[in-house]
């Protein structure tokens, strides 16, 4: 198994999706816009659910939707995050487990991120993510050492500053989005947004 | 720091029917009902009346959970000094200290309630809750089980064990605390429509069937909920699919689901019009429905 890179990107919009929900559960799907290689890229994330994680059927029209997207616009789904309602259990649920196995049908290198709430505070010095990946028909914990994330120190002041200009109310997940059609999934404006701040800090992230 | 009243251009007396709003329709929009509560006990007590204590009491629970012990704190000092005595202030004393993760005081306060008061059931609930909060699923059930043995009306904790139980993946038993929901509730949209989600996750035919009945008895109640619609979308689609129906099912299927195509492309394209940004989730649906077609045929 190779190494996982997340990007700021990926990054902000899980942690925006899980402060927006501190009271629920919360799951999204993992995007790569890279080709398929030994690495993983993860390059984005679709926030999905904060309601109901494990009934089918807006799950599955979820997934439907995001694979639609995802054909349209050069994207891979790579992975699946979830954080749990109750902050000192980051365990993977079964119904993360059922459906990272879903997308391992069709992604050789998915990744099982669980975010660790316990680590969401302001000044904590490492990533609140915990990794999984499919070995011996297992999900067994990632070797931290393989898992990337550049520009740590800028991706959490990006974070803050997200908070602090009040733009984290703009993350749409596709819960809020049934709730409202008019509000997008895809986030384009909170993306927009997000590299606005990414690139006076470096080219790419 | 301007304040609400400047931010907002509104009066004391907007800031409390506001408050006064989101108690009576239950919403949790903690942060703000501390902001605009703030300033109304803080700069207009006086004038409010004997309303001011339902609005101690309202803040106080939403300084808790924007975790501003400082605030529920003096909330709650104005109440004990005004109900000495009161059950109503111990339990929010209780939650105080859950709020604190201090279950064992909080649990002997609710059970000194309980003493004087068997019937006390704010108390017995946030027992419950204490159970939950420390991912005790199985006992959380068993107590609220109990609970409704008692109280068989309380709707509020049909609700809390239906969702329980879906975390526990027990649809069954879900799917019954939803039963008795929609019994109480017949007009309620949401419990029809998360009846029809629970039978779907169970699967099968008859579930599937069943499914497709109760979206469709949502949507009938409340023609926006995009849930139902799709759902119905969903059931009747893979009902039409399923290779042990009869012709004549599956036609009437491939109908329900047509039908339903027909409205969620109406309702996109609405929502569409003149927004450039949900393009994107346009074109989503429009192809999801496209590829379902295809597998239909």
């Amino acid at each position: 198994m190779g190494e996982v890179e997340l990007s700021c990107l990926a990054y902000a919009k899980m942690y925006l999706h899980a402060s927006q929900f501190p009271r629920c559960s919360v799951n999204g799907l993992l995007l790569s816009s890279s080709p398929a290689g030994a690495a993983v890229c993860i390059t984005d994330c679709v926030p999905l659910l904060h309601s109901h994680l494990s009934l089918a059927p807006i799950t599955q029209l979820a997934l439907t939707q995001v694979d639609a997207w995802c054909s349209q616009t050069q994207q891979r789904i790579v992975g699946y995050y979830q954080a749990n309602a109750c902050v000192s259990d980051s365990s993977p649920t079964p119904c993360a487990l059922k459906i990272a196995e879903k997308i391992f049908e069709q992604c050789n290198n998915t990744v099982l991120l669980m975010i660790d709430g316990e680590k969401m505070f302001p000044s904590c010095r490492v990533p609140p993510i915990v990794m999984y990946e499919r070995k011996d028909a297992r999900w067994a914990l990632k070797d931290k050492h393989a898992i990337m994330l550049r520009q740590w120190e800028e991706t959490c002041s990006i974070v803050n500053q997200l908070f602090s200009s009040g733009d984290q109310t703009l993350l749409v997940d596709f819960d809020s989005h049934l709730d409202d059609i008019t509000k997008d999934w895809t986030n384009q404006k909170l993306n927009a947004k997000i590299m606005e701040l990414i690139s006076p800090a470096n080219g790419n992230v | 720091m301007s304040s609400i009243s400047e931010l907002y251009d509104v009066c004391w007396e907007e800031m409390r029917d506001k408050l006064r709003k989101w108690r009576e329709e239950n919403y949790r929009n903690s942060e703000q009902i501390v902001d605009v509560g703030e300033e109304l006990i803080n700069e207009h007590a006086s004038k409010l009346g004997d309303d001011v204590w339902i609005i101690y009491e309202q803040v106080m629970i939403a300084a808790l959970d924007c975790s501003r012990d400082d605030l529920a704190w003096s909330c709650l000092q104005e109440l004990k000094r005004q109900f000495p005595d009161s059950h109503r202030v111990k339990r929010l004393a209780g939650m105080r200290l859950e709020a604190l993760e201090r279950y064992e005081d909080a649990n002997k306060l609710y059970d000194s309630i309980l003493q004087d008061d068997p019937t006390n059931t704010a108390a017995r609930k946030r027992k419950i809750s204490i159970l939950q909060a420390q991912g005790k699923s199985s006992e959380a059930i068993r107590e609220l089980n109990e609970y409704l043995e008692q109280f068989v009306g309380d709707q509020e904790a049909w609700h809390e064990l239906s969702e329980l139980y879906i975390n526990e993946h027990d649809y069954a038993k879900a799917a019954f605390c939803l039963e008795e929901l929609m019994m109480t509730n017949p007009h309620n949209h949401l419990y029809c429509e998360q009846y029809a989600e629970v039978k779907y996750t169970q699967g099968g035919l008859e579930n599937l069937e069943l499914a497709r009945k109760y979206f469709a008895q949502a949507l009938k109640l409340n023609n926006r909920n995009m849930r139902a619609l799709f759902g119905l979308y969903m059931s009747a689609s893979h009902i039409a699919a399923s290779p042990k129906v009869s012709a004549k099912v599956k036609k009437d299927n491939v109908k329900y689901a047509a039908w339903a195509t027909s409205q969620i492309s109406r309702a996109y394209q609405m929502a569409g019009r003149g927004k450039k940004e949900n393009k994107c989730s346009v074109k989503a649906v429009e192809e999801m429905l496209e590829s379902m077609q295809i597998t239909m045929s």
